[in-house]
Protein backbone atom coordinates (compact mmCIF):
# COMPACT_ATOMS: atom_id res chain seq x y z
CA UNK A 1 0.00 0.00 0.00
CA UNK A 2 1.63 3.26 -0.83
CA UNK A 3 1.39 4.98 2.23
CA UNK A 4 1.51 8.94 1.02
CA UNK A 5 -2.00 8.22 -0.58
CA UNK A 6 -3.22 6.27 2.03
CA UNK A 7 -2.54 9.90 4.29
CA UNK A 8 -4.62 11.46 1.06
CA UNK A 9 -7.49 9.28 1.74
CA UNK A 10 -7.31 9.44 5.61
CA UNK A 11 -7.53 13.20 5.58
CA UNK A 12 -10.58 13.05 2.90
CA UNK A 13 -12.41 11.53 6.18
CA UNK A 14 -10.70 12.68 9.02
CA UNK A 15 -11.71 15.76 10.01
CA UNK A 16 -11.57 17.54 13.51
CA UNK A 17 -13.44 15.65 15.60
CA UNK A 18 -14.42 18.82 17.26
CA UNK A 19 -16.11 20.16 14.46
CA UNK A 20 -18.10 16.97 13.39
CA UNK A 21 -21.82 17.21 13.91
CA UNK A 22 -23.03 15.44 17.08
CA UNK A 23 -24.49 12.55 14.29
CA UNK A 24 -21.51 12.74 12.16
CA UNK A 25 -20.73 9.58 10.45
CA UNK A 26 -17.81 8.01 11.98
CA UNK A 27 -14.90 6.63 9.16
CA UNK A 28 -12.53 4.51 10.47
CA UNK A 29 -9.13 5.56 8.56
CA UNK A 30 -6.59 2.65 9.10
CA UNK A 31 -3.12 3.15 8.55
CA UNK A 32 -1.26 0.47 9.65
CA UNK A 33 2.34 0.85 10.19
CA UNK A 34 2.28 4.07 9.38
CA UNK A 35 4.54 7.06 11.17
CA UNK A 36 1.39 10.14 11.14
CA UNK A 37 1.02 11.98 14.00
CA UNK A 38 -2.99 12.59 13.82
CA UNK A 39 -3.06 15.68 14.93
CA UNK A 40 -0.46 17.18 12.99
CA UNK A 41 -1.99 16.07 9.74
CA UNK A 42 -5.91 17.32 11.04
CA UNK A 43 -5.14 20.25 8.83
CA UNK A 44 -4.78 18.23 5.65
CA UNK A 45 -8.20 16.20 7.25
CA UNK A 46 -9.90 18.84 7.03
CA UNK A 47 -9.41 20.73 4.26
CA UNK A 48 -9.59 17.59 1.98
CA UNK A 49 -13.06 16.11 4.04
CA UNK A 50 -14.28 20.04 3.50
CA UNK A 51 -13.81 19.30 -0.80
CA UNK A 52 -15.40 16.35 -0.47
CA UNK A 53 -18.64 17.19 1.37
CA UNK A 54 -19.00 20.33 -1.01
CA UNK A 55 -18.53 17.89 -3.94
CA UNK A 56 -20.59 15.41 -2.39
CA UNK A 57 -23.52 17.82 -1.35
CA UNK A 58 -23.32 17.04 2.25
CA UNK A 59 -23.70 19.54 4.86
CA UNK A 60 -20.42 20.65 6.17
CA UNK A 61 -19.22 18.47 9.14
CA UNK A 62 -21.60 15.40 8.20
CA UNK A 63 -18.44 13.31 8.79
CA UNK A 64 -16.71 12.22 11.36
CA UNK A 65 -13.12 9.88 11.63
CA UNK A 66 -10.62 7.79 13.19
CA UNK A 67 -7.71 7.78 12.75
CA UNK A 68 -5.15 4.28 13.57
CA UNK A 69 -1.94 2.87 13.12
CA UNK A 70 -1.93 -0.14 14.51
CA UNK A 71 -4.19 -3.53 13.29
CA UNK A 72 -5.60 -4.64 16.24
CA UNK A 73 -7.01 -1.45 16.74
CA UNK A 74 -8.15 -0.55 13.82
CA UNK A 75 -10.24 -3.90 13.72
CA UNK A 76 -11.44 -3.50 17.46
CA UNK A 77 -13.07 0.19 15.95
CA UNK A 78 -14.49 -1.63 12.98
CA UNK A 79 -16.00 -4.22 15.26
CA UNK A 80 -17.10 -1.81 17.68
CA UNK A 81 -18.58 0.77 15.24
CA UNK A 82 -19.42 -1.18 12.52
CA UNK A 83 -19.11 2.61 9.94
CA UNK A 84 -20.71 2.76 6.89
CA UNK A 85 -16.84 3.93 5.51
CA UNK A 86 -13.56 3.37 5.73
CA UNK A 87 -9.99 3.37 4.55
CA UNK A 88 -7.88 0.38 5.00
CA UNK A 89 -4.90 -0.96 3.86
CA UNK A 90 -5.49 -4.13 1.56
CA UNK A 91 -4.63 -6.50 4.37
CA UNK A 92 -7.31 -5.38 6.58
CA UNK A 93 -9.58 -5.29 3.97
CA UNK A 94 -8.67 -8.84 2.75
CA UNK A 95 -8.97 -10.27 6.43
CA UNK A 96 -12.29 -8.26 7.55
CA UNK A 97 -13.99 -8.23 4.09
CA UNK A 98 -16.31 -11.36 4.98
CA UNK A 99 -17.21 -10.44 7.97
CA UNK A 100 -18.13 -6.72 7.77
CA UNK A 101 -19.23 -6.91 4.04
CA UNK A 102 -16.82 -4.62 2.65
CA UNK A 103 -17.05 -3.89 -0.72
CA UNK A 104 -14.29 -1.71 -2.53
CA UNK A 105 -15.76 1.83 -3.67
CA UNK A 106 -12.47 3.99 -5.46
CA UNK A 107 -8.87 3.23 -5.87
CA UNK A 108 -6.07 5.88 -6.36
CA UNK A 109 -4.21 6.19 -9.65
CA UNK A 110 -0.74 7.17 -8.70
CA UNK A 111 2.03 8.02 -11.34
CA UNK A 112 -0.34 6.15 -13.84
CA UNK A 113 -0.56 3.07 -12.09
CA UNK A 114 -3.55 1.92 -10.08
CA UNK A 115 -1.38 -1.22 -8.62
CA UNK A 116 2.02 -1.44 -6.80
CA UNK A 117 5.30 -3.53 -6.17
CA UNK A 118 6.67 -4.98 -3.45
CA UNK A 119 10.65 -5.11 -3.04
CA UNK A 120 12.67 -6.51 -0.15
CA UNK A 121 16.06 -4.56 -0.35
CA UNK A 122 19.77 -6.02 0.73
CA UNK A 123 22.74 -4.92 0.53
CA UNK A 124 24.89 -5.27 -2.97
CA UNK A 125 26.00 -8.51 -3.61
CA UNK A 126 25.72 -9.59 -0.05
CA UNK A 127 22.59 -12.07 -0.46
CA UNK A 128 21.93 -14.10 -3.65
CA UNK A 129 17.90 -15.26 -3.09
CA UNK A 130 15.52 -14.77 -0.76
CA UNK A 131 16.29 -18.20 0.73
CA UNK A 132 19.71 -17.23 1.60
CA UNK A 133 17.50 -14.76 3.96
CA UNK A 134 16.35 -17.13 6.44
CA UNK A 135 16.31 -17.03 9.84
CA UNK A 136 17.81 -13.29 9.12
CA UNK A 137 16.39 -10.02 10.09
CA UNK A 138 13.81 -8.28 7.94
CA UNK A 139 12.55 -4.85 9.07
CA UNK A 140 10.21 -2.29 7.73
CA UNK A 141 7.18 -0.61 8.17
CA UNK A 142 4.82 -3.36 5.86
CA UNK A 143 5.65 -5.67 8.62
CA UNK A 144 2.76 -4.48 10.53
CA UNK A 145 0.54 -6.65 8.98
CA UNK A 146 2.79 -9.55 8.73
CA UNK A 147 -0.26 -11.71 6.92
CA UNK A 148 -0.41 -9.80 4.17
CA UNK A 149 3.04 -10.13 3.64
CA UNK A 150 2.91 -13.65 3.20
CA UNK A 151 -0.10 -14.57 1.78
CA UNK A 152 -0.20 -11.67 -0.63
CA UNK A 153 3.08 -10.16 -1.39
CA UNK A 154 5.08 -13.64 -0.96
CA UNK A 155 2.03 -15.29 -2.76
CA UNK A 156 2.30 -17.90 0.19
CA UNK A 157 5.48 -18.95 -0.34
CA UNK A 158 7.03 -17.99 2.73
CA UNK A 159 5.35 -17.09 6.35
CA UNK A 160 7.03 -13.74 7.55
CA UNK A 161 7.28 -14.68 11.26
CA UNK A 162 8.83 -18.22 10.58
CA UNK A 163 11.15 -17.24 7.99
CA UNK A 164 12.56 -14.40 8.89
CA UNK A 165 13.70 -12.42 12.49
CA UNK A 166 10.89 -9.90 11.96
CA UNK A 167 11.87 -6.30 13.12
CA UNK A 168 8.86 -4.34 12.35
CA UNK A 169 9.61 -0.58 12.06
CA UNK A 170 7.11 2.99 12.12
CA UNK A 171 9.99 4.50 10.40
CA UNK A 172 10.98 3.22 6.97
CA UNK A 173 13.96 5.91 6.71
CA UNK A 174 15.49 4.30 10.32
CA UNK A 175 14.92 0.87 8.53
CA UNK A 176 16.84 1.59 5.63
CA UNK A 177 19.58 3.55 7.89
CA UNK A 178 19.80 0.02 9.98
CA UNK A 179 20.32 -2.22 6.76
CA UNK A 180 23.24 0.71 5.17
CA UNK A 181 24.85 0.20 8.98
CA UNK A 182 24.85 -3.75 8.90
CA UNK A 183 22.38 -3.65 11.58
CA UNK A 184 19.54 -5.26 9.22
CA UNK A 185 20.08 -7.75 6.67
CA UNK A 186 17.06 -7.13 4.62
CA UNK A 187 14.42 -3.98 4.45
CA UNK A 188 10.56 -4.44 2.75
CA UNK A 189 9.48 -1.64 0.94
CA UNK A 190 6.70 -0.36 -0.66
CA UNK A 191 6.36 1.44 -4.36
CA UNK A 192 6.38 4.57 -2.74
CA UNK A 193 9.21 4.08 -0.39
CA UNK A 194 11.12 2.15 -2.90
CA UNK A 195 10.88 5.51 -5.41
CA UNK A 196 11.85 7.19 -2.67
CA UNK A 197 15.73 5.71 -2.35
CA UNK A 198 16.74 8.21 -4.73
CA UNK A 199 17.19 10.94 -2.02
CA UNK A 200 18.96 9.13 0.27
CA UNK A 201 22.82 9.10 0.81
CA UNK A 202 23.91 5.95 1.55
CA UNK A 203 27.08 4.24 2.12
CA UNK A 204 26.09 1.30 0.78
CA UNK A 205 24.51 0.09 -2.74
CA UNK A 206 21.51 -1.97 -2.51
CA UNK A 207 19.82 -4.25 -4.11
CA UNK A 208 16.40 -5.59 -4.88
CA UNK A 209 16.08 -9.28 -3.67
CA UNK A 210 12.49 -10.00 -4.10
CA UNK A 211 10.02 -8.22 -6.07
CA UNK A 212 6.28 -9.18 -5.71
CA UNK A 213 3.86 -9.35 -8.55
CA UNK A 214 1.82 -6.46 -9.46
CA UNK A 215 -0.64 -6.09 -6.11
CA UNK A 216 -3.94 -3.68 -7.01
CA UNK A 217 -4.04 0.17 -4.71
CA UNK A 218 -6.61 -0.52 -1.94
CA UNK A 219 -8.88 2.68 -1.05
CA UNK A 220 -12.68 3.57 0.22
CA UNK A 221 -14.07 0.58 1.46
CA UNK A 222 -17.96 0.62 2.73
CA UNK A 223 -20.07 -1.80 4.18
CA UNK A 224 -22.47 -2.94 2.07
CA UNK A 225 -25.08 -4.17 4.78
CA UNK A 226 -25.52 -0.87 5.74
CA UNK A 227 -24.92 1.35 2.88
CA UNK A 228 -27.31 1.67 0.28
CA UNK A 229 -26.38 1.12 -3.51
CA UNK A 230 -27.14 5.08 -3.63
CA UNK A 231 -25.18 5.90 -0.78
CA UNK A 232 -22.44 3.88 -2.46
CA UNK A 233 -22.40 5.59 -5.39
CA UNK A 234 -22.54 8.83 -4.31
CA UNK A 235 -19.46 8.46 -1.99
CA UNK A 236 -17.77 7.28 -5.18
CA UNK A 237 -18.65 10.42 -7.30
CA UNK A 238 -17.41 13.11 -4.84
CA UNK A 239 -14.34 10.93 -4.83
CA UNK A 240 -13.61 10.82 -8.41
CA UNK A 241 -14.85 14.31 -8.69
CA UNK A 242 -12.02 15.43 -6.05
CA UNK A 243 -9.15 15.63 -7.77
CA UNK A 244 -10.71 17.75 -10.42
CA UNK A 245 -12.51 20.50 -8.50
CA UNK A 246 -10.21 23.27 -8.33
CA UNK A 247 -9.35 23.37 -4.46
CA UNK A 248 -9.27 19.59 -4.21
CA UNK A 249 -6.88 19.39 -6.97
CA UNK A 250 -4.49 20.99 -5.32
CA UNK A 251 -4.83 18.59 -2.29
CA UNK A 252 -4.10 15.89 -4.87
CA UNK A 253 -1.31 17.38 -6.73
CA UNK A 254 0.32 17.63 -3.14
CA UNK A 255 0.09 13.72 -2.41
CA UNK A 256 0.71 12.67 -5.65
CA UNK A 257 -2.68 10.88 -6.86
CA UNK A 258 -3.74 11.45 -10.07
CA UNK A 259 -7.16 10.81 -9.81
CA UNK A 260 -9.72 8.47 -7.34
CA UNK A 261 -10.85 5.96 -9.92
CA UNK A 262 -14.63 3.78 -9.08
CA UNK A 263 -13.28 0.01 -8.60
CA UNK A 264 -15.47 -2.68 -8.61
CA UNK A 265 -14.62 -5.64 -6.00
CA UNK A 266 -13.75 -8.61 -8.65
CA UNK A 267 -10.25 -6.65 -9.36
CA UNK A 268 -9.24 -7.98 -6.20
CA UNK A 269 -10.68 -11.32 -6.67
CA UNK A 270 -6.91 -12.91 -7.35
CA UNK A 271 -6.26 -11.46 -3.77
CA UNK A 272 -8.85 -12.83 -2.59
CA UNK A 273 -7.67 -16.29 -3.52
CA UNK A 274 -4.40 -15.61 -2.41
CA UNK A 275 -5.42 -14.69 0.77
CA UNK A 276 -7.50 -17.61 0.72
CA UNK A 277 -4.73 -20.14 -0.19
CA UNK A 278 -2.03 -18.25 1.75
CA UNK A 279 -0.52 -19.71 4.45
CA UNK B 1 -9.08 54.61 16.62
CA UNK B 2 -7.37 51.64 14.63
CA UNK B 3 -5.88 52.74 11.68
CA UNK B 4 -4.14 50.97 8.72
CA UNK B 5 -0.58 51.11 8.44
CA UNK B 6 1.27 50.26 5.28
CA UNK B 7 5.12 50.57 5.32
CA UNK B 8 6.61 53.03 3.14
CA UNK B 9 10.31 51.51 3.21
CA UNK B 10 10.40 51.06 -0.43
CA UNK B 11 9.68 47.56 -0.57
CA UNK B 12 5.89 47.21 0.20
CA UNK B 13 4.99 45.36 4.30
CA UNK B 14 1.59 43.97 4.83
CA UNK B 15 0.21 45.71 7.53
CA UNK B 16 -0.47 45.97 10.99
CA UNK B 17 -2.85 47.52 12.86
CA UNK B 18 -2.45 49.72 15.83
CA UNK B 19 -3.59 52.30 17.92
CA UNK B 20 -1.34 54.98 15.99
CA UNK B 21 -2.18 58.12 18.13
CA UNK B 22 -1.04 56.20 21.54
CA UNK B 23 2.57 55.22 19.99
CA UNK B 24 5.33 57.51 21.55
CA UNK B 25 7.57 59.76 19.02
CA UNK B 26 10.41 57.27 18.13
CA UNK B 27 13.05 56.61 15.19
CA UNK B 28 14.15 53.22 14.32
CA UNK B 29 17.62 53.97 15.36
CA UNK B 30 16.25 54.67 18.91
CA UNK B 31 14.71 51.31 18.75
CA UNK B 32 17.71 49.46 17.34
CA UNK B 33 19.96 50.79 20.15
CA UNK B 34 17.48 49.77 23.43
CA UNK B 35 16.42 46.50 21.06
CA UNK B 36 17.06 43.90 23.96
CA UNK B 37 14.30 45.98 26.02
CA UNK B 38 11.58 44.34 23.19
CA UNK B 39 10.95 40.88 24.17
CA UNK B 40 8.18 38.86 25.44
CA UNK B 41 8.13 41.09 27.97
CA UNK B 42 7.40 44.16 26.47
CA UNK B 43 3.47 44.82 26.51
CA UNK B 44 2.11 43.92 22.52
CA UNK B 45 0.95 47.93 22.00
CA UNK B 46 5.06 49.15 22.43
CA UNK B 47 6.05 46.25 19.51
CA UNK B 48 3.66 47.12 17.36
CA UNK B 49 4.38 50.83 17.20
CA UNK B 50 8.18 49.98 17.00
CA UNK B 51 7.16 47.72 13.87
CA UNK B 52 5.58 50.62 12.62
CA UNK B 53 8.48 52.69 13.33
CA UNK B 54 10.48 50.47 11.36
CA UNK B 55 8.13 49.87 8.68
CA UNK B 56 8.94 53.04 7.97
CA UNK B 57 12.42 53.00 7.82
CA UNK B 58 14.96 54.10 5.08
CA UNK B 59 17.75 52.95 7.34
CA UNK B 60 19.64 49.67 5.66
CA UNK B 61 21.91 49.07 8.54
CA UNK B 62 18.43 48.74 10.38
CA UNK B 63 16.74 46.56 7.25
CA UNK B 64 19.57 44.13 7.16
CA UNK B 65 19.04 42.91 10.78
CA UNK B 66 16.67 40.79 12.15
CA UNK B 67 14.83 43.04 14.68
CA UNK B 68 11.75 43.83 12.70
CA UNK B 69 11.00 40.04 11.98
CA UNK B 70 11.77 39.32 15.59
CA UNK B 71 9.43 41.77 17.03
CA UNK B 72 6.53 40.57 15.15
CA UNK B 73 7.28 37.06 15.57
CA UNK B 74 7.45 38.18 19.22
CA UNK B 75 3.79 39.43 18.48
CA UNK B 76 2.13 36.34 16.31
CA UNK B 77 3.59 33.81 19.01
CA UNK B 78 1.13 35.56 21.67
CA UNK B 79 -1.82 36.17 19.56
CA UNK B 80 -4.60 33.62 19.86
CA UNK B 81 -6.34 34.67 16.84
CA UNK B 82 -5.40 32.65 13.63
CA UNK B 83 -6.18 35.66 11.45
CA UNK B 84 -3.63 38.05 13.02
CA UNK B 85 -1.33 35.58 14.14
CA UNK B 86 -0.17 35.42 10.30
CA UNK B 87 -0.40 38.92 9.46
CA UNK B 88 1.94 39.58 12.43
CA UNK B 89 3.99 36.14 10.59
CA UNK B 90 3.43 37.46 7.58
CA UNK B 91 4.91 40.88 8.10
CA UNK B 92 7.83 38.95 9.84
CA UNK B 93 8.69 37.18 7.32
CA UNK B 94 8.53 40.48 5.09
CA UNK B 95 11.26 42.08 7.32
CA UNK B 96 13.44 39.08 6.83
CA UNK B 97 12.85 38.95 3.10
CA UNK B 98 13.99 42.89 2.90
CA UNK B 99 16.47 42.02 5.36
CA UNK B 100 18.15 39.17 3.21
CA UNK B 101 17.54 41.81 0.12
CA UNK B 102 19.77 44.24 1.55
CA UNK B 103 22.82 41.85 2.44
CA UNK B 104 21.81 40.05 5.88
CA UNK B 105 22.38 37.08 4.35
CA UNK B 106 25.03 36.19 6.84
CA UNK B 107 22.90 36.98 9.93
CA UNK B 108 21.65 33.45 11.54
CA UNK B 109 18.88 35.80 13.16
CA UNK B 110 17.69 36.63 9.89
CA UNK B 111 17.14 32.76 8.56
CA UNK B 112 15.75 31.96 12.36
CA UNK B 113 13.22 34.60 12.63
CA UNK B 114 12.16 33.87 8.61
CA UNK B 115 11.74 30.28 9.06
CA UNK B 116 9.84 30.79 12.22
CA UNK B 117 7.62 33.32 11.09
CA UNK B 118 7.11 31.27 7.97
CA UNK B 119 5.93 28.29 9.51
CA UNK B 120 3.90 30.27 12.06
CA UNK B 121 2.14 31.76 8.71
CA UNK B 122 1.39 28.80 7.28
CA UNK B 123 1.07 26.24 9.78
CA UNK B 124 -3.02 26.22 9.56
CA UNK B 125 -2.86 25.53 5.52
CA UNK B 126 -1.70 22.35 4.57
CA UNK B 127 -1.28 23.41 0.83
CA UNK B 128 1.09 26.51 2.23
CA UNK B 129 2.63 24.59 4.90
CA UNK B 130 3.98 21.73 2.32
CA UNK B 131 4.91 23.87 -0.17
CA UNK B 132 7.11 25.68 2.78
CA UNK B 133 9.32 22.60 4.00
CA UNK B 134 12.12 23.06 1.86
CA UNK B 135 12.40 26.67 2.55
CA UNK B 136 11.70 26.05 6.14
CA UNK B 137 14.18 23.42 6.32
CA UNK B 138 16.92 25.32 4.36
CA UNK B 139 16.35 28.64 6.35
CA UNK B 140 16.43 26.76 9.55
CA UNK B 141 19.94 24.87 8.83
CA UNK B 142 21.24 28.13 7.90
CA UNK B 143 20.37 29.77 11.43
CA UNK B 144 21.71 26.24 13.10
CA UNK B 145 25.13 26.84 11.15
CA UNK B 146 25.51 30.66 11.67
CA UNK B 147 23.50 31.41 15.24
CA UNK B 148 22.50 28.36 16.98
CA UNK B 149 22.39 29.61 20.29
CA UNK B 150 19.48 32.62 19.21
CA UNK B 151 16.63 32.02 21.59
CA UNK B 152 17.89 29.59 23.71
CA UNK B 153 18.86 27.48 21.12
CA UNK B 154 16.13 28.25 18.82
CA UNK B 155 17.22 27.15 15.40
CA UNK B 156 18.02 23.63 16.64
CA UNK B 157 14.38 23.60 18.36
CA UNK B 158 12.59 24.98 15.25
CA UNK B 159 14.75 22.26 12.67
CA UNK B 160 14.33 19.35 15.36
CA UNK B 161 10.33 20.30 15.44
CA UNK B 162 10.18 20.60 11.50
CA UNK B 163 11.89 17.02 11.38
CA UNK B 164 9.47 15.72 13.90
CA UNK B 165 6.40 17.11 12.52
CA UNK B 166 6.72 17.43 8.87
CA UNK B 167 5.20 14.17 6.85
CA UNK B 168 7.92 11.62 7.04
CA UNK B 169 10.01 10.09 4.03
CA UNK B 170 9.79 9.58 1.26
CA UNK B 171 6.61 11.90 1.14
CA UNK B 172 8.18 15.00 3.07
CA UNK B 173 11.19 15.67 5.00
CA UNK B 174 9.59 14.42 8.32
CA UNK B 175 12.61 12.55 10.35
CA UNK B 176 12.49 11.17 14.13
CA UNK B 177 15.94 10.52 14.06
CA UNK B 178 17.25 13.78 13.19
CA UNK B 179 14.50 15.86 15.45
CA UNK B 180 15.79 13.11 18.53
CA UNK B 181 19.64 14.33 17.46
CA UNK B 182 18.36 18.11 17.36
CA UNK B 183 16.28 18.55 20.18
CA UNK B 184 19.04 16.85 22.41
CA UNK B 185 21.15 18.98 21.79
CA UNK B 186 18.82 21.56 22.41
CA UNK B 187 18.10 20.23 25.91
CA UNK B 188 21.87 19.58 26.56
CA UNK B 189 23.10 23.00 25.19
CA UNK B 190 20.25 25.34 26.28
CA UNK B 191 18.82 23.77 29.12
CA UNK B 192 16.66 26.44 30.65
CA UNK B 193 13.93 26.77 27.52
CA UNK B 194 10.35 25.24 28.50
CA UNK B 195 10.03 24.54 24.56
CA UNK B 196 13.23 22.37 24.01
CA UNK B 197 12.08 20.11 27.10
CA UNK B 198 8.51 20.03 25.50
CA UNK B 199 9.53 19.37 22.18
CA UNK B 200 12.22 16.78 23.11
CA UNK B 201 9.42 14.97 25.02
CA UNK B 202 7.60 14.51 22.15
CA UNK B 203 10.21 13.31 19.78
CA UNK B 204 10.97 11.07 22.71
CA UNK B 205 7.17 9.95 22.88
CA UNK B 206 7.26 9.32 19.04
CA UNK B 207 10.20 6.84 19.79
CA UNK B 208 7.61 4.86 21.54
CA UNK B 209 9.75 2.73 24.01
CA UNK B 210 9.87 2.17 27.28
CA UNK B 211 12.83 4.16 28.40
CA UNK B 212 11.94 6.84 25.36
CA UNK B 213 8.81 7.00 27.46
CA UNK B 214 9.76 7.33 31.00
CA UNK B 215 12.62 9.84 29.36
CA UNK B 216 9.70 11.55 27.85
CA UNK B 217 7.78 12.45 31.01
CA UNK B 218 10.67 13.33 33.33
CA UNK B 219 11.90 16.21 29.71
CA UNK B 220 7.87 17.38 30.30
CA UNK B 221 8.07 17.54 34.30
CA UNK B 222 11.06 19.59 33.52
CA UNK B 223 9.87 21.85 31.14
CA UNK B 224 6.63 22.18 32.87
CA UNK B 225 8.65 23.68 35.99
CA UNK B 226 10.71 25.87 34.18
CA UNK B 227 7.65 27.31 32.30
CA UNK B 228 5.99 28.02 35.58
CA UNK B 229 8.85 28.94 37.58
CA UNK B 230 10.31 31.49 34.61
CA UNK B 231 9.54 34.88 34.16
CA UNK B 232 9.01 33.88 30.34
CA UNK B 233 6.15 37.13 30.20
CA UNK B 234 3.07 36.77 27.39
CA UNK B 235 4.93 33.66 26.52
CA UNK B 236 3.72 31.71 29.22
CA UNK B 237 0.41 31.27 28.28
CA UNK B 238 0.43 30.45 24.52
CA UNK B 239 3.34 27.99 25.89
CA UNK B 240 1.28 26.44 28.48
CA UNK B 241 -1.29 25.70 25.58
CA UNK B 242 0.86 23.78 24.14
CA UNK B 243 2.30 21.80 27.46
CA UNK B 244 -1.36 21.76 28.34
CA UNK B 245 -2.63 20.32 24.69
CA UNK B 246 0.55 17.66 24.52
CA UNK B 247 -0.75 16.06 28.18
CA UNK B 248 -4.25 16.01 27.38
CA UNK B 249 -3.58 14.03 24.08
CA UNK B 250 -1.09 11.81 26.55
CA UNK B 251 -2.89 11.71 30.19
CA UNK B 252 -0.16 9.73 30.97
CA UNK B 253 2.57 11.44 30.47
CA UNK B 254 1.90 14.24 33.07
CA UNK B 255 -1.29 16.31 35.07
CA UNK B 256 -1.59 19.72 32.94
CA UNK B 257 -0.52 22.90 33.83
CA UNK B 258 -2.78 25.13 35.54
Amino acid sequence: MRKSYLIMLASLLAPFSVSAAPDAEMIVVCYPGGSVNAKEANGAMSSMLRVVERVGQWQENSFNSVFLTKSDDCKKQIADNNPKFAITSLGLYLELRNQHKLVPIVQPKINGQTSEHYRVMVQKDKFKSLDELKGKTLGGTVLEEPAFVGKIVFAGKYDPASFFDLKPSNQAIRALRSLNKGELDAVILNEQQFGGLGSLQMDTSLEAIFTSEEIPLMGVVANSGSTSVEERARFGKALEAMCTDAEGKKLCELFGVESFNSVDASLFEPMVKLWANGQ
Amino acid sequence: MLLFLAGCSGIPHPAIQTELEACPQQTAVAIAAEQNQLSFLTASHTLVCAINTLQKSHDLAIQRTALGSRLCLTLAEREPNQDKREKFAAEGVKFAEIALEQGGQGDGAVHYYLAANLGLKVRDHIVLAMGSLDRLENEMKQAVALSPDIDDGGPLRLLGALYLKAPAWPKGIGDLDKALELLKQAVDQYPNHPLNHLFYAQALWEEGDQTSLSQAKAEFVLGEKLLAEGDWGYNKQPWGTEFNEFAQEHAEIASPIK
